[in-house]
C-alpha cells in the first residue's frame, strides 16, 4: 500500500511502575479498512486504545497520523485528528437529548447553537448510521445498540478519520450486533478506517479486512482475514505455554453435592445455568466478556437474586435474596474488582481481613476484641504470604497481589463451605498467581468447596476440575478439565464450535 | 493514609499550640481555669453535636438538620413546661423523643426513599425550625425550673458545669464506639465503600438509621442545653448552627467523601475553633470576622496538605 | 397521551409545579376573603425578583454537581458596596451600578470557582469556608456602618416599585420584570448556547465529558463566575428592595436557593433541571409564605414547617415519578426488543 497509514503505532511502550501494559508495538491503519484486533482479557487491547485516543502517552515510540509523529494531549485533541472511539459502555449524556449529545462538543461550530439545523444534521448523521430514532428523545431512555448510534453520529460529526470500536457488540442481542456490523462496514467503505475490537471470532471474520493478534501486550500478527483460519487466530491468541507455572494437581473431589444449580436464570442476563459442584471440587467458569458469569455468581451470593430457576444448598432449596443470607449459609464471594467491591483501601490489612466476621471478634458490649483480630490477621499474614510489614498498614498501599490475598484472607476467615472466586488472579505477577492458586488447592484440601470464574484459559486448565464455559448468558457445556484444550475452550466461548 | 492522618493531628496540634502561645501572650487571664471553662461553655452544645457529626461525615452522609432539632427541641421543653404546665423531668423526656423521631424522620426519607441526605436534612432544616416556631411562634419563654438553669449555668463538680462534663463523658464513649466497636468499625466501612460492607453482609440501611436517630436525640439534648444555659428559648435558637458543626468537622480532617476522620481530629479542630475566637475576641475582632478566619484555615486545610510533594505524587 | 409521551420528564416536571402553584392559589382563595387580588401579585412578585436570581445562581452551580454556600454572603456584599458607591455618586449611570455589581459578584464567584475546579476541593467544603470569608470580609469593609435608605437616590429605591405596565389588571413592576428578563435570557442561553449546554453535560456524565472533550474544569469554573454576577444583579436588587443593609444582608439565602432550585425540579446531583423550573420553585415558596401569613386558620408561624413538608414531598414524588418513568420506559423497551 502506497498511501501512508492514517495511524500507526511505531515501537509504543506502556508501563505503570513495574508492570508493562504494552510492549513494542507496532500497528498500522489504512483508509477503507476493518481492522479486527483481538486477543485474551488483559492482553494490552484498552492500553492501546487509550494511547490512541490520547488519553494516555506512551512510556515510549511514536503515534503516528498521516505519516507524521503526533503527540495526542488528550480526548480532544485526538478528536480534533479525527481519533474517536467508542466502547461496550457507551458515554453518552442521559440527560441531553440525541441532538445535543451529537454536537456537545463540537468544536468548528459557532457559539449558537441552531436548533433547526442541528435537527437536520443529527437526523441525517443517524440515518448514514442506519438507525431510525426520535433526535429529540432524551439520552436517558435509549438502548446501547441507540446510544452507541449517536455516539458513531457523534464521531462522524466531527470528520472522524479512524473510529475505534471497542468491544460494541459484547452487550447487544444478535439483531442489533448484526445492524451494528454493518454500520461499521459501511464506515470503512467510505473511507474511514475502523478499528474493530471483538471476542467474537465470527465477526472477525464476517467485516474485518485484517486481524492483529495481541498477547501480554506485544504485537503477535498482523494478517489479511482471508489468509487465517478461526484455528490458526485462536491458537496465535492463547500462545503461551501451559505447565510452566501452573502445575496440574489430582483433583480431591468427593461424592457430596454441596451446591446444585438447576435451569438458574435472571431475566434477561443469564439462563440456563445447570451444574453439580461436588466437595473439594473447583470448577471453573470459563468465557468472555459479556458471557455474564460475574452475574451467575451474584445471584448465588444473593447481591442480584435469581429470578428463575432451582438452587439446592447442602440438599436444602434454597433461595438467597441478599450477602448476609449467603454468609449465614457459609457463601463466600470474592469480587474481581477489589478496589470497588473488595477492600476498603484506607482501612488496615488487619480490619479487612476481619470484615466479614467481625461478629465473631465483638463483646458482649458491641467492642470489638482488637487482640483476637490482630492474631487472626497475623495468622493470614503468615500463612497466605501477605508481604506487609505490619497488620495495621493501610491495603491502599499494598502490591495488587498482595491487596488479593487480603480479600482472599478476608474471605477465608469466615472458614465457608463454598467459596466463589471472581478472576483470582487478573492483574497480578506470575509467583503471586501460584500463591492463590496454592491458597484455593489447600482451601478444597480441606473439605472446602469452590467455584472460580477466570479468563486465563491456562488457569481454568490448571486449576479446575471441571470447566463450565458460557457465552452471551448461556452455558455452552461442562468438560472435565483433562478432557479439554485452550484452542477447544476458546472455540466454545467465541462461538465457533458448538460444544465443548 | 493512617500515616497522613496521623501527620493530620500532629500539623493541627501545631496550630493550636501556636494559638494558644499567642492568646497567652494576649492576655494573662486566657490560661486561667474560669477562662478555658468559659471558652468550652460559649459553644458547648455546637461542640457536643460536632461529636455526632464526626460519625455522620465518616459514614459519608451529612446532617443540616441539628440546629433546627437543636431550636425545635429547647422550644419543646420551654412550650411544655410554660405553657403546657408539664413537669420539667418529663418535658424532657419528650423533647429528647422529638429528637429521636425527627432523626427517624430524616433516616427513614434517606434509606426507605433513598433521597440524598443533603436534600432530605435541607428540608428537615427548614420544617423543624418551622415546628420551633409553631410551638413558641415570637415568644420568647423563660424562667424555667431552677435546678434547670442552675445545670446550665452554675459548676457541677468544682468550677466544671454539667454540660462540660457530658460533653468529656459523650467524648469519650463516642472515641470508644469509633475507635474499638464494631459499631464504629462499620461506620468507617460504609463511608469507605458501601459496597463492600453491603458484599461483607453489613445492613447499611439500619446503620445509617442509627446514626441519624442518634444525630437527632444528641441535637436534642444540646438543645435542652443550650435552654439551661440561657435560661430562655426563643424560635430561633441555634440558628445557623449546623454549618459552624460541619465547618470543625471538616477542619478536623473527616473526609466529606467519607471513610476517613477521628474523634481526636475533631477534637482538635472544636480545641483550635475555641482558641481562635477567644484570641479574637480578646483582640475586640468581631464575631464574623472570626468565623472568616476559621473559613480561611478551612479550606488551607485541604490545599496546604496536596502540596507537599509526597501527596503530588499520590494525586497523580 | 401523545403529547404526555413527547414530553420530557424536565417539562412534566414544570407543568406539575404550574398545577401545583394553580391548586394553591384556588385553595387558599377558597379560604381567605379578597385574596386573589392585583396587591397579592405585587406582594409575590416583589419578593421572588429576587430569590429567582438567586435560585437561578444557585441552579446553574448545583447543575455543574457543585453548591455554593458562600450566596447570600455574596448577596450582602454587593448589596453594600453598591449602596455605599451609589451614596457617594448618587448620579452615577444605573447601567453602569449594574455592571459593577455584577463583576464584583463574578470576582466572588471566580474565587470559588478556581478552587473548586483548579484546586479540586470539593464546592460544599469551598463555599461553606468562602461563605464565612466573604461575610467577615464585608464586615471589615463596613467598618461597623450600615446603609440606610435615606442615603441612597431616589431614582434606585422606587426602581423596584416602578410600574412598567399592566397585563390583565396585574401591575407588573420593574424589578420583578428585569428580574423575569434575566432568568429569560439566562434559559435561552442555557438552551441555546454551546458553551452553556457543556454546563449539563458536564454534570449529566463527567466521564463522558472528559472523553467527549469537553474541558469540564473550564465549565465548572465558568459556571461558578456567572452564578456570582446573577448573584451580585440580586444584592443590587436587595439593596433597592430594602434599602436598609447591615452585615447581616442576604444571610440564610445559600440554604433558600437550594430549596427553590430543589422544588423547582433540579436534580441536587448535577445535570438536569431548568432555571424556569428554579423559578417557579421560587414562586411557590413565596406562595406559600405569603399566603399562610393571611390564613386565619392556622398561623403565619406554620409557614416553615410547611415549607419543610413541601420539600420533601416534591423531592419524594419526583424521585418515585421518575424511577417509575424509566422502569415503564425500560418495559416498554423490553417487549420491543427483537431477539431472534
Amino acid at each position: 500500500m502506497s498511501v501512508p497509514p492514517t495511524l500507526a503505532l511505531r515501537a509504543v511502550s506502556k508501563s505503570f511502575g513495574m508492570t508493562a501494559a504494552l510492549a513494542d508495538m507496532t500497528l498500522e491503519l489504512f483508509p477503507g479498512e476493518v481492522h479486527a484486533i483481538v486477543g485474551e482479557n488483559g492482553a494490552g487491547k484498552s492500553t492501546m486504545i487509550k494511547i490512541m485516543t490520547g488519553i494516555y502517552q506512551p512510556s515510549s515510540g511514536v503515534l503516528e497520523i498521516d505519516g507524521a509523529a503526533v503527540v495526542l494531549a488528550g480526548t480532544k485533541a485526538a478528536r480534533l485528528r479525527g481519533v474517536a472511539a467508542i466502547y461496550q459502555e457507551p458515554m453518552v449524556f442521559p440527560d441531553l437529548d440525541v441532538t445535543e449529545n451529537i454536537f456537545i462538543s463540537s468544536t468548528d461550530a459557532g457559539l449558537f447553537m441552531d436548533r433547526r439545523a442541528m435537527r437536520k444534521r443529527a437526523q441525517a448523521l443517524i440515518a448514514r448510521v442506519g438507525m431510525t430514532l426520535d433526535v429529540d428523545r432524551e439520552a436517558r431512555g435509549l438502548t446501547l445498540a441507540e446510544q452507541q448510534a449517536v455516539e458513531i453520529a457523534r464521531a462522524l460529526s466531527q470528520d472522524v478519520q479512524v473510529l475505534i470500536m471497542d468491544e460494541p457488540t459484547a452487550s447487544l442481542s444478535a439483531h442489533e450486533a448484526a445492524e451494528l456490523r454493518r454500520i461499521a462496514k459501511a464506515l470503512a467503505a467510505s473511507g474511514v478506517s475502523v478499528v474493530y475490537i471483538s471476542h467474537r471470532l465470527e465477526e472477525v471474520f464476517e467485516i474485518a479486512d485484517r486481524v492483529t493478534v495481541i498477547r501480554d501486550g506485544r504485537h503477535i500478527s498482523t494478517r489479511p482475514v482471508a489468509e487465517v483460519t478461526p484455528q490458526g487466530l485462536i491458537a496465535d491468541m492463547v500462545g503461551r505455554e501451559v505447565g510452566n507455572y501452573f502445575t496440574k494437581m489430582p483433583s480431591v473431589a468427593q461424592d457430596e453435592v454441596v451446591l446444585s444449580v438447576r435451569r438458574l436464570a435472571r431475566t434477561g442476563v443469564f439462563e440456563g445455568i445447570t451444574f453439580d459442584l461436588h466437595r473439594g471440587e473447583v470448577l471453573c467458569m470459563a468465557g468472555l466478556i459479556g458471557a455474564r458469569r460475574t452475574d451467575v455468581a451474584l445471584a448465588l451470593f444473593g447481591v442480584h437474586p435469581a429470578t428463575g430457576g432451582e438452587v439446592r444448598y447442602k440438599g436444602q432449596a434454597v433461595h438467597v435474596t441478599s450477602p448476609a443470607q449467603a454468609i449465614g449459609m457459609g457463601i463466600a464471594y470474592v469480587s474481581e474488582d477489589r478496589r470497588k467491591l473488595g477492600l476498603a483501601m484506607p482501612l488496615s490489612i488487619r480490619s479487612n481481613i476481619s470484615l466479614a466476621t467481625l461478629a465473631q471478634y465483638l463483646s458482649p458490649l458491641g467492642l470489638i476484641d482488637r487482640a483476637a483480630e490482630r492474631e487472626t490477621a497475623m495468622a493470614y499474614r503468615k500463612r497466605l504470604a501477605i508481604r506487609a510489614p505490619d497488620v495495621e498498614m493501610a491495603v491502599g498501599v499494598l502490591s495488587g497481589g498482595n491487596q488479593q490475598t487480603v480479600m482472599l484472607a478476608k474471605w477465608l476467615a469466615l472458614k465457608p463451605e463454598l467459596l466463589i472466586v471472581d478472576e483470582p488472579t487478573r492483574g497480578i505477577d506470575v509467583g503471586a498467581k501460584a500463591e492463590v492458586h496454592d491458597l484455593i488447592r489447600a482451601f478444597v484440601k480441606d473439605g472446602g468447596t469452590a467455584l472460580v470464574i477466570s479468563s486465563d484459559l491456562p488457569e481454568v486448565l490448571a486449576l479446575g476440575d471441571r470447566i463450565v464455559v458460557m457465552r452471551e448468558g448461556r452455558q455452552m457445556g461442562i468438560v472435565a478439565s483433562a478432557d479439554a484444550t485452550q484452542e477447544g475452550i476458546m472455540a466454545v466461548a467465541t462461538g465457533q464450535s458448538a460444544a465443548a | 493514609m493512617i500515616a497522613r492522618l496521623k501527620s493530620w493531628e500532629g500539623f493541627l496540634l501545631v496550630v493550636l499550640a501556636l494559638i494558644i502561645a499567642v492568646n497567652a501572650g494576649l492576655s494573662p487571664e486566657f490560661l486561667t481555669v474560669g477562662n478555658q471553662i468559659n471558652l468550652f461553655q460559649l459553644s458547648i452544645e455546637k461542640i457536643i453535636v460536632a461529636l455526632v457529626m464526626t460519625f455522620i461525615i465518616i459514614n459519608g452522609e451529612i446532617d443540616l438538620s441539628v440546629g433546627s432539632m437543636m431550636g425545635l427541641a429547647a422550644c419543646a421543653f420551654g412550650w411544655l413546661v410554660k405553657e403546657q404546665g408539664v413537669a420539667a423531668p418529663v418535658a424532657i423526656g419528650g423533647a429528647l423523643m422529638i429528637g429521636v423521631l425527627g432523626g427517624a424522620l430524616n433516616g427513614w426519607f434517606i434509606t426507605k426513599v433513598g433521597l440524598p441526605s443533603l436534600v432530605v436534612t435541607l428540608a428537615t432544616l427548614i420544617g423543624f425550625r418551622g415546628l420551633a416556631r409553631v410551638l413558641v411562634e415570637d415568644r420568647g419563654l423563660t424562667d424555667f425550673p431552677n435546678w434547670f438553669d442552675a445545670l446550665g449555668q452554675k459548676g457541677l463538680i468544682g468550677p466544671v458545669p454539667f454540660a462540660l462534663i457530658a460533653f468529656a463523658l459523650l467524648f469519650g464513649v463516642l472515641y470508644v464506639v469509633l475507635e474499638r466497636s464494631g459499631f464504629g468499625r462499620k461506620t468507617q466501612v460504609i463511608g469507605t465503600n458501601r459496597e463492600v460492607a453491603e458484599f461483607a453482609g453489613i445492613d447499611t440501611n439500619r446503620h445509617k438509621m442509627v446514626l441519624f436517630i442518634a444525630s437527632g436525640a444528641i441535637s436534642a439534648f444540646a438543645g435542652l442545653l443550650y435552654a439551661a444555659r440561657v435560661g430562655a428559648v426563643r424560635g430561633d435558637v441555634a440558628n445557623g448552627f449546623e454549618l459552624d458543626i460541619i465547618t470543625i468537622v471538616l477542619l478536623g480532617g473527616v473526609s466529606i467523601f467519607g471513610g476517613t476522620g477521628t474523634l481526636i481530629g475533631t477534637l482538635l479542630a472544636i480545641l483550635i475553633v475555641l482558641n481562635i475566637r477567644n484570641g479574637m475576641a480578646l483582640m475586640s475582632i468581631t464575631g464574623h470576622i472570626q468565623t472568616g478566619v476559621i473559613g480561611l484555615l478551612l479550606i488551607a486545610s485541604v490545599i496546604v496538605p496536596r502540596l507537599t510533594p509526597s501527596r503530588a505524587k499520590e494525586a497523580a | 397521551m401523545g403529547f404526555f409521551h413527547r414530553l420530557s420528564p424536565q417539562g412534566l416536571r414544570l407543568l406539575a409545579l404550574i398545577g401545583v402553584i394553580v391548586l394553591l392559589l384556588g385553595f387558599f382563595s377558597s379560604q381567605i376573603e379578597g385574596y386573589m387580588n392585583a396587591r397579592l401579585f405585587s406582594r409575590i412578585s416583589g419578593s421572588v425578583a429576587i430569590m429567582a436570581l438567586i435560585a437561578t445562581a444557585q441552579t446553574l452551580v448545583i447543575l455543574t454537581r457543585n453548591i455554593d454556600l458562600s450566596i447570600g454572603s455574596v448577596v450582602g456584599f454587593v448589596a453594600f458596596a453598591a449602596g455605599n458607591m451609589v451614596s457617594g455618586a448618587p448620579d452615577m449611570n444605573p447601567v453602569l451600578l449594574v455592571l459593577y455589581c455584577m463583576a464584583v459578584g463574578a470576582v466572588f464567584g471566580a474565587v470559588n470557582g478556581l478552587i473548586v475546579a483548579y484546586a479540586r476541593v470539593p464546592s460544599i467544603i469551598v463555599t461553606l469556608a468562602t461563605m464565612a470569608i466573604f461575610r467577615s470580609l464585608l464586615v471589615e469593609y463596613s467598618d461597623g456602618k450600615s446603609i440606610t435608605t435615606s442615603t441612597l437616590p431616589g431614582w434606585l429605591t422606587e426602581f423596584p416599585n416602578l410600574p412598567l405596565f399592566t397585563l390583565f389588571g396585574l401591575e407588573f413592576r420593574a424589578a420583578f420584570v428585569a428580574s423575569l428578563v434575566v432568568v429569560i435570557l439566562v434559559h435561552l442561553a442555557l438552551t441555546r448556547l454551546r458553551p452553556m449546554r457543556q454546563v449539563f453535560a458536564v454534570g449529566s456524565n463527567p466521564e463522558a465529558a472528559e472523553m467527549a472533550g469537553i474541558d469540564a474544569r473550564r465549565v465548572v469554573f465558568g459556571a461558578f463566575v456567572l452564578s456570582g454576577a446573577l448573584a451580585g444583579l440580586a444584592g443590587l436588587l436587595f439593596l433597592a428592595r430594602f434599602g436598609n443593609i447591615t452585615v447581616v444582608a442576604g444571610l440564610g439565602f445559600e440554604l433558600k436557593s437550594v430549596a427553590s432550585a430543589v422544588v423547582g425540579g433540579v436534580n441536587i446531583f448535577g445535570g438536569s433541571g431548568s432555571v424556569i423550573g428554579a423559578l417557579l420553585g421560587a414562586v411557590l415558596v413565596d406562595v406559600i409564605d405569603t399566603s399562610l401569613v393571611r390564613w386565619a386558620i392556622v398561623s403565619e408561624f406554620w409557614r416553615e414547617a410547611v415549607l419543610g413538608a413541601l420539600i420533601l414531598l416534591s423531592v419524594t414524588t419526583d424521585t418515585l415519578f421518575t424511577r417509575r418513568l424509566i422502569a415503564f420506559r425500560a418495559r416498554r423497551r423490553a417487549a420491543r426488543e427483537v431477539r431472534p
